[in-house]
């Protein structure tokens, strides 16, 4: 499995971007997106943005509180979109690959037993499958969010940074911190 | 694409080897400031505000300035997972989101909950947040020449960033001394009790009160 995390403003300026893959049953946490698949990567984040507009303001909110982890909102051919919005309008986007054996493509189950946490338990109840509903996926993928979000408050709270000018995260111990989520959770 | 931190060149680390990262969001929870401190520094504040401006307007504008980032940083602390251990909610509401600052912003800022909150009858996109006391204005004495002037225009300012990072755009949002005579935003009694009481007018933008139209529609 391969995974694009990108943290989006307000205003939808990307403002950081992580790619990685799994290092659940044995993964190297070593990204493969093909060539083709990692130039499209931005375009489908920057489409689900809509899907994210969607949802924010959709029917569902209880009690005019919605709750910031959005679950799996978005799909583009092999690529599946997960959503955490904060309660200032940043979102947090994962892009999440599965490898063509777990989506039922390739050589059809062979890989079971290598997938990740999120997305390898499939393999238990429906086929090899990789589901983005499934609860385990999202408890994992929420996880993250909220280590990530962690981080993100404190990057906030920095008081030269301002999410409203669009200021990027350059830290390196940011992407540290996201690394080592990634490799926990993902 | 990752970066080992100890590679980088030009990241100076703190002595101790502790960067931000590595403090505790809930460090600072309970820990309160004293008020000498915090009064020294908002009269320095208001002294650097004070500096050419040439109303009182202009100076209500640079505190309402000094505070706004302050608002929008403390939103996303105060509905941080480390907060609010139960599930995490942002209001989507105006409601909810005025409930979010007189509560547990107010609660977070100066330990107890804003005294009331109202709809304005004459404007449909414009709340009145009251402070009976509000902290900022406790040493302050205006000489005769700024009486207009009330130096919660600071606390208006958070309260304007917590609003425009939300998602909810406001026209402006400014702070008045609810005058004796009861007049301009509505009858207020008990004016001898609280000489410095405090009204903070939200006014939101068209849209937004339009959104909340729709989604009261949607029945969500």
């Amino acid at each position: 499995m391969s995974y694009n995390f990108t943290i989006f403003s307000p205003t939808d300026t990307p403002l950081f971007t992580h790619e990685f893959g799994t290092s659940r049953s044995g993964g190297d946490g070593i990204p493969r997106f093909t060539t083709a698949e990692r130039s499209l990567n931005p375009f489908i984040l920057h489409s689900s943005l809509d899907i994210v507009e969607e949802v924010q303001w959709g029917p569902s909110t209880t009690s005019g509180n919605a709750p910031m982890y959005l679950k799996h909102i978005d799909k583009y051919q092999n690529s599946y979109i997960s959503c955490w919005i904060t309660a200032a309008n940043v979102r947090f986007l994962l892009l999440t690959r599965p490898r063509d054996e777990a989506l039922g493509l390739g050589s059809g189950g062979a890989g079971s037993q290598r997938g990740s946490l999120a997305g390898g338990r499939a393999g238990l109840g429906g086929g090899n499958v990789y589901s983005p509903t499934n609860p385990a996926t999202e408890e994992a993928v929420k996880n993250f969010f909220v280590d990530v979000y962690e981080a993100w408050v404190k990057t906030v709270m920095n008081p030269f940074f301002d999410v409203g000018k669009g200021d990027v995260v350059r830290s390196p111990v940011f992407r540290t911190r996201v690394a080592a989520a990634a490799k926990k959770y993902l | 694409m990752s970066t080992n931190p100890s590679q980088t060149p030009g990241l100076r680390y703190p002595t101790n080897k502790k960067t931000i990262y590595d403090r505790n969001l809930n460090r600072s929870k309970n820990a309160e400031l004293s008020r000498a401190a915090f009064a020294y520094l908002f009269i320095e504040m208001i002294s650097y505000a004070q500096k050419k401006v040439r109303d009182v307007n202009d100076l209500e504008k640079r505190l309402n300035t000094q505070g706004y980032p302050l608002g929008a940083k403390l939103l996303t602390l105060l509905t941080s997972p480390a907060r609010c251990h139960t599930a995490c909610l942002g209001p989507t509401r105006i409601l909810p989101l005025l409930q979010f600052i007189a509560q547990t912003l107010w609660r977070h800022l100066f330990a107890r909950p804003a005294d009331s909150l109202e709809r304005s009858t004459t404007s449909p996109s414009d709340y009145l947040l009251y402070d009976n006391d509000p902290l900022v204005n406790q040493y302050i004495s205006l000489p005769r020449e700024l009486s207009q002037l009330n130096c919660a225009a600071f606390v208006a300012g958070i309260i304007e960033g917590v609003c425009d990072s939300a998602g909810f755009a406001t026209e402006s949002v400014s702070a008045h001394t609810v005058s004796e005579q009861g007049g301009g935003e509505g009858v207020v009694k008990g004016n001898e009790l609280w000489p410095g009481k405090t009204v903070f007018l939200i006014k939101f933008k068209p849209e937004v009160v339009e959104r909340e139209e729709i989604l009261a529609r949607g029945g969500g």
